[in-house]
């Protein structure tokens, strides 16, 4: 291939100013990885969740119910748009597994005798299905068997209110309902080492929890998931007689919630960062090739003198512009790829799919490069436009001076006298050139708040973590019952050795409402005095509970449109007593974790018309004890699960933090990248265009220092202002952040440490160092005696 | 009022006997290009003295060595061999630091193309100067001597070819230099441009005293010079004395 002079040039061109050009490339570069990678990501885990659900028939919807007779469960698959149910036992319970100390929560879920593709299958990973007429086995979710050294043919213990049974491991699985292994909201983070499934037949579980041709979950597959909503409804009413307490669409189930949300936001992820770095790439592209039309204008004219047309010439920079973010992009699917790669890693730590693929989709490559060749051709519009447009007669003769734009300052004789001429220098730079002063503005505003927005995520979780498991949650450990009890278990739980305090805790469903508005929800009794449980937001205002009324979770308090002072309406989703009660809210209080209210608990008792019942105890422990009451717990009957307050926390900050170190890594790449191009670019870009000055200061006897001191002040001054808009802009993309966030589940708090502002402008800061620090060679570099030679 | 003569404030510094008016001293001076794997020389074994106070104007044609010169003497270029004695230091071992630090204190420079800061005022591309110096003129004063005193607050784009240059000269007087480095001052001018800009070179070097070195193109400007001297292939070809002093006005062009 012959490469024509033209071309000869343009690669010169861009290996002489090769820093610049390696800036475009690596914007480009990293714009382009990033939308790889999160595109692939969202692709290979939409399209795996989907083909998981269809082939294992997640349900529609889900009614959990206190205890519905089987002729019900018939009633029930009837309705008009009911395609199909299955009725199910499940019961969360305590796991005895030899060799752990721990005592585990297993959620029993009955599955029928004979294998059949039921609603809400399972897939066998290793060992097989029950047999017929087995009784004593189960199959066990992968992860937790695994971790807890569970193997085929292994036997655990259970044990179901007081009554234990032991049971044979026959074989491993996985669920579409548990990708997302978590026992309840507050967990957030999943923990398949300490909560299982346990699938067992369904014989087992209706004598073991004595639910002979009963059930207490009933699941279903509907003709058109849009009539759900009257479905359910319609539900309701042929099961309320047995209690229903939860009633679930697919959309909220726990598991599903989360994949879902983390589906759509790598979806948006996908969009804005890619357009943020194709955008910056642009704006450097337009800065750099504007400046190079205008020096290269002579030749331009020449260009065309000797018979290059116009649309050749101004083509010449848009293939500039092409070639390196074609460049950039070629690079950014290498790693892009490679990051897809390694991301799906981190989400099969997080998500128990059979299979989890990361295809490379051409797609994705294809319409990556569409959208590199769009921006690469904005940047560099404008300089072809102005290339086409110079007429080569005009080219010949010397450029019409530049307009000289006064500062405002010297408007104040008083002021700008005393100003030093290097600051005059710089304040007419700057506000010759506003444009380009903003953009380098902009790209240390942009990288002070992708830095923010990283380390915003730690310091909001860790902030939210403090609060509710040091301050709003201050026991040590929290036991739940199977069944509620009475005041005797509790006051037995206090005397339970290494037990230094012992309070009840009352969590029972409701439906809530508000005219028209409705949720079901948990209303927490908490004792009077309690040391354990506070009431709290997240400035730490404690809330009383008085003698009734309720405190609301922000979150609930916005969907019912209620504040303090209204009136709600309570309906108890247990069967166990029917009427509403209209009670008045107290306060609204944020909270990080789920969507509760909580009430006084004698006055929850006295609605439950029970004079003192609750449903698990908090026990504070003396230090070192933890074995011991394990135990302890271990030997008792009744309890489905022992949550240790430290374990939540712990887990949390784990997997938390080792996501958070990947991302905040990422972001500092990025934001680095962003700042370093920017700077670097626009002023390199501005030394070429005032070499003669610099150098003619060089010859009045200025040394490099001072010289390049009037390029490092500007940048800095540049830089500073850019911080002083980052910090704002920072935190508007974190309130954002807040509300993109924060659903009925949990709420980011906006909490930015004090620590994270100074390290966040410390880097950025470091990097606006760094781009001057690559400059200062050019300015040590310069041959003063060959650019004064050169004609104005 | 008119500022004190350099050579007084030397005498008076005790840096430089009296009696020695020989400020520069070269011998042998040689410059060679390195361009790629060609030797281009430039400066082939240049020897000359130039004496405080006088006006010498090096005449020759193009690429005969001229600039070359010019910028070593001025401290913007180190010579490859020879020795660029001033008042008996060899600028020739000058590090670029200590090069910076001669032609802050003690050089001027006016280039064809003036080379001014296009965002400063006239007074200003004057202050940039005096601001680095330690004995500096006024910047107004500085632009009175060129009779720009009512152009002050104008910006280069505001200003003249002729008047830019004068702005530059003045820029490079108000340091109070002792060697004043003109290359092809009035280059880039017409005649009667040309001539100001000479009258107010030719006034610096009658009235303070600054020792001038000026290069041109046009042999009638020798008439200025206490000194002329013909360069040709990199070396001095031949100096002759000029008794006769002629002003401005008498040039013939
Ligand atoms: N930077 C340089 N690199 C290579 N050659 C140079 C350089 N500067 C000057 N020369 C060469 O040195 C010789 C003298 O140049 P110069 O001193 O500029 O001449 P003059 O000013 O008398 O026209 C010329 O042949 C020129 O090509
Ligand atoms: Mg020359």
């Amino acid at each position: 291939m012959v490469v024509s002079a033209f071309h000869k040039k343009l690669f010169r061109t861009m290996f002489q100013s090769w820093g610049q050009s390696l800036g475009v490339v690596m914007v480009v570069l990293c714009g382009i990885a990033a939308y790889i990678c999160f595109h692939s990501a969202y692709l290979n885990l939409s399209l795996t969740r989907d083909t998981y659900y269809a082939q294992n028939r997640l349900a529609d919807f889900e009614i959990m119910v206190e205890r519905a007779p089987e002729t019900a469960v018939f009633k029930l698959e009837r309705l008009p748009g009911v395609r199909q149910v299955r009725k199910r036992i499940v019961e969360d319970v305590n796991v005895d597994i030899e060799g752990v100390n721990e005592p585990r929560v297993g959620r029993l879920i009955s599955m029928p005798a004979r294998r059949s593709p039921v609603i809400n299958d399972i897939v066998i990973l290793s060992g097989r299905y029950f047999e017929a007429g087995e009784q004593r086995v189960a199959v066990v979710s992968n992860q937790f068997a695994e971790s807890n050294g569970l193997a085929l043919g292994d036997r655990f213990q259970i044990s179901v209110d007081s009554k234990k049974y032991s049971l044979r491991v026959v074989g491993l699985a996985a669920s579409p309902e548990y990708v997302y292994m978590i026992r309840n909201v507050q967990a957030l983070i999943p923990s398949p080492e300490r909560f299982g499934i346990l699938w067992v037949p369904e014989e087992f579980a209706e004598t073991a929890l004595d639910m002979k041709s009963a059930c207490n979950n009933i699941v279903g597959l509907v003709d058109n998931p849009e009539d759900l909503d009257k479905i359910l409804d319609e539900a309701d009413k042929v099961l309320d007689p047995y209690g229903v307490f939860a009633k679930t669409k697919r959309e909220d189930q726990l598991s599903n919630r989360f994949i879902s949300d983390e589906i759509k936001g790598l979806g948006v992820s996908a969009k804005i960062i890619p357009t943020l770095f194709l955008g910056i790439a642009a704006l450097i592209l337009l800065i750099l090739l504007n400046r190079m039309v205008r020096t290269e204008r002579t030749q331009i004219g020449l260009m065309k003198a000797f018979g290059y047309s116009n649309w050749a010439v101004g083509f010449h920079y848009i293939e500039y512009g092409l070639i390196l973010c074609v460049i950039g992009c070629v690079g950014g699917f290498a790693l892009g790829q490679w990051m897809a790669g390694g991301m799906m890693k981190l989400y099969v730590q997080f998500y128990q799919f059979p299979i989890l693929e990361s295809r490379i989709y051409l797609d994705v490559l294809a319409r990556s490069m569409g959208i590199t060749l769009v921006f690469a051709t904005l940047g560099a519009l404008s300089a072809a436009i102005q290339a086409a447009r110079i007429q080569p007669a005009e080219s010949m003769r010397a450029e019409a001076p530049s307009r000289v734009n006064r500062v405002w300052l010297e408007y104040i004789p008083v002021l700008w006298k005393r100003v030093s001429f290097t600051w005059k220098m710089i304040l007419r730079n700057i506000s010759r050139n506003r444009f380009r002063s903003a953009v380098n503005c902009f790209g240390v505003a942009i990288s002070l708040s992708l830095l923010l927005m990283g380390f915003f995520m730690t310091d909001s979780i860790d902030f939210g973590m403090k609060f509710q498991f040091r301050d709003a949650q201050r026991e040590d450990v929290k036991v739940s019952f199977q069944r509620e009890q009475g005041r005797d278990v509790l006051y037995e739980a206090s005397r339970f050795p290494h037990v230094r305090r012992a309070e009840g805790l009352l969590e029972y469903p409701f439906e809530i409402r508000s005219v028209w508005r409705k949720k079901d929800i948990v209303v927490i009794g908490i004792e009077k005095g309690s040391e354990m449980r506070k009431v709290m937001n997240f400035a730490r205002e404690t809330f009383s509970l008085g003698d009734g009324g309720l405190v609301l979770a922000e979150s609930l308090a916005e969907e019912l449109q209620v504040g303090p002072g209204d009136t709600v309406t309570l309906e108890p989703l247990m069967g166990r007593i029917e009427g509403e009660f209209e009670v008045p809210v107290r306060a609204v209080a944020q909270q990080f974790l789920g969507t509760a209210a909580y009430m006084d608990h004698a006055a929850l008792s006295r609605m439950l018309d029970e004079s003192y019942v609750i449903n698990s105890a908090l026990l504070r422990l003396e230090s070192g004890s933890r074995d011991a009451i394990n135990k302890t717990l271990k030997e008792i009957g009744g309890i489905a699960a022992v949550t240790f307050n430290d374990d939540a926390y712990q887990s949390i900050q784990d997997t938390l933090g080792k996501s958070m170190v990947i991302t905040n890594t990422v972001l500092l790449i990025f934001a680095g990248v962003i700042a370093f191009s920017i700077i670097y670019n626009i002023t390199a870009v501005s030394l070429s265009e005032r070499q003669r000055e610099l150098a003619s200061l060089r010859v009045l006897g200025l040394s490099t220092q001072e010289v390049g001191g009037i390029v490092y002040f500007e940048n800095m001054l540049m830089g500073a202002l850019g911080l002083l808009f980052g910090v704002p802009m920072g935190m508007g993309i974190c309130a954002l952040l807040v509300e993109a966030y924060s659903n009925d589940m949990f709420r980011l708090p906006f909490y930015i440490d004090r620590s994270t502002y100074v390290i966040s402008i410390l880097l950025t800061y470091s990097f606006v160092l760094l781009a001057n620090l690559a400059v200062r060679r050019k300015i040590q570099n310069l041959d003063l005696v060959e650019v004064l030679k050169e004609r104005e | 009022m008119l500022p004190r003569c350099t050579a007084q404030r030397v005498r008076k510094l005790g840096i430089l006997p009296a009696a020695t008016p020989t400020i520069f001293d070269l011998r042998d001076v040689c410059k060679e290009y390195q361009m790629g794997e060609v030797v281009v020389p430039a400066l082939r074994g240049a020897t000359l003295t130039i004496q405080r106070g006088e006006l010498l104007v090096i005449l020759g044609p193009s690429g005969s060595g001229k600039s070359t010169l010019l910028n070593i003497i001025g401290g913007l270029d180190a010579p490859t061999r020879g020795e660029v004695l001033f008042r008996g230091e060899d600028l020739a071992q000058y590090s670029e630091a200590q090069r910076t630090q001669y032609r802050r204190k003690h050089i001027g420079f006016v280039f064809q193309f003036y080379n001014l800061m296009p965002n400063l005022t006239a007074e200003e591309n004057v202050e940039l100067a005096t601001e680095i110096s330690d004995d500096p003129m006024n910047p107004a004063e500085a632009l009175d001597m060129v009779q720009l005193d009512d152009r002050r607050t104008h910006f280069p784009s505001q200003l003249s070819g002729g008047e830019q240059q004068r702005v530059a000269i003045a820029r490079a007087v108000a340091k109070r230099p002792e060697i004043l480095l003109c290359d092809e001052p009035t280059g880039a001018l017409d005649i009667a441009t040309g001539k100001v800009v000479l009258d107010a070179l030719n006034e610096i070097n009658r009235r303070i005293g600054t020792t001038l070195i000026l290069i041109t193109h046009n042999a009638s400007i020798a008439g200025l010079a206490d000194r002329v001297i013909q360069m040709r292939d990199g070396h001095v070809h031949s100096i002759t004395a000029n008794t006769d002093r002629k002003s401005v006005e008498d040039l013939v062009w």
